[in-house]
């Protein structure tokens, strides 16, 4: 009885401690206001989510939270923040997108991955079109 | 017979939240994007979540290791070279279980929420697994106590090798002297194992000494000029505790449901990516992808 009642302790203990970081974290204001800088950073982004990702259309969200490519098979890419970084899939066929003006919600098949709004300017009807072809 | 010694990692849990406060500190004057409160939650609530699993485990790993003790090769005893020896042999024996977390899917599903952050921090090493014990990860420990070694001596020197391996996840330490680097996994020795660079994918799988790394070919020495990424091949894109803990088990069980009946066991003991198809990356297909571009990149074309 004392041996589980000294181990719901530490539970107890790791739990507040985890509590406490988690709040530091908050308070010192760590993370940071990540954005796609131009189009050599969302090609450099592109390789990391798929090594040899070659685009040959890039359209960059306009404050940089995001980037829709494409590359010379065309396959087409969404990258998108993930907290400090940026993460990113190849779009397939259950790829979901709606147009509003010049904003752009893309969804992917991953539901996890979630679906990322895009102000993409006067490009955002052409890209909306290319991915109805995908979703076709 | 039955040996209790203490859990040394009861009494290094209050240095890590002390060493994880001051690398916060250390972000917070010259990196703050090094750390993401989201993601060390989920780091966090990894470590926690993992300290119960081996709590409710440890039972059923400890009688596996009585039971293989008696029918030891030898009688080893407790005399000090005894701890140097089952160190460094328990160390063999991670490297053993490391590489093989890296290259059979099975292993992988579990050894994978060490990797899944894109951030590479103290709390990064809290990231530990809940599925370790379903994984098998202990039997590559079991031989200790074949040779010989009892198994509270071996439970003790895995948690002085898991304790080690805490502080080199970080990016606040540069590189120590050579003779250092040599023999002893560091901070840049590992940042090179959690790199989903492709020159550096599976490599450096060391728990102490990177000494193993060096002898079986696996070794890789940080480059300075490119600048390292951390995470998975396919990012999670997610802060979820639980589909980080179990994405990958769920996807085992897709794979393997929908594959053809004669590929289905290959989901389980094939490398991490592979596909009856050939349609996914493996790390063996992205280095080999790179390998091709660095050529043609240093070969003009004629």
């Amino acid at each position: 009885m004392e041996g589980v009642l000294g181990e719901i302790a530490k539970l107890g203990a790791s739990l507040a401690a985890i509590l406490f970081l988690a709040w530091m974290a908050r308070r010192l204001d760590l993370g940071g206001d990540i954005r796609i800088r131009d189009e050599a950073h969302a090609r450099a982004l592109a390789d990391e989510v798929m090594c040899g990702f070659d685009p040959i259309d890039i359209a960059i969200d306009k404050a940089g939270i995001g980037a829709l490519l494409r590359d010379a098979q065309g396959r087409q890419m969404v990258i998108r923040r993930h907290g400090a970084h940026f993460t990113g899939r190849i779009l397939d066929g259950s790829t979901q997108s709606r147009l509003d003006q010049n904003f752009l919600t893309v969804g992917t098949s991953d539901s996890r991955f979630g679906k990322v709004t895009l102000n993409l300017g006067d490009k955002a009807q052409i890209w909306a079109a290319g991915l109805r072809r995908i979703s076709a | 017979m039955i040996v209790k010694l203490p859990n040394p990692v009861d009494y290094a849990v209050p240095i890590f939240v002390l060493m994880i406060l001051i690398e916060m500190i250390w972000a917070r004057r010259n990196a703050p994007e090094k750390y993401e409160p989201r993601d060390t939650l989920t780091s966090l609530g990894f470590g926690l979540g993992s300290t119960v699993a081996g709590a409710l485990t440890a039972g059923l790993v400890a009688s596996m290791f009585y039971w293989g003790y008696q029918y030891r090769l030898i009688e080893i005893g407790w005399a000090w070279w005894a701890w140097i020896a089952c160190f460094i042999i328990d160390d063999l024996a991670y490297y053993v279980f490391h590489r093989s977390a890296h290259r059979v899917r099975w292993f992988w599903a579990s050894h994978v929420n060490h990797h899944s952050s894109q951030h590479y921090n103290l709390s990064t090493a809290l990231r530990q697994s809940w599925t370790s014990f379903i994984a098998l990860g202990f039997i590559f420990r079991l031989p200790l106590v074949f040779i010989g070694f009892h198994p509270a001596m071996v439970f003790f020197c895995g948690a002085i090798n898991l304790i080690y391996q805490f502080w080199i996840h970080t990016e606040a330490i540069k590189r120590f002297p050579a003779w250092f680097e040599y023999v002893m996994n560091t901070p840049s020795h590992h940042r090179v194992h959690h790199a989903t660079n492709p020159r550096y994918l599976d490599s450096n799988y060391a728990g102490t000494f990177i000494i193993w790394d060096r002898m079986f070919g696996t070794f890789a020495a940080e480059n300075d000029e490119e600048q390292i990424r951390y995470g998975i091949v396919r990012q999670l894109g997610t802060f979820n505790l639980l589909y980080s803990v179990f994405h990958e088990w769920i996807a085992i069980a897709k794979d393997v449901w929908s594959a053809p009946w004669r590929y289905k066991l290959g989901y389980l003991w094939r490398p991490p990516g592979w596909s009856h198809d050939g349609s996914r990356d493996t790390s063996d297909s992205i280095k080999a992808r790179w390998n091709e571009r660095q050529q043609k990149a240093v070969t003009p074309a004629e």
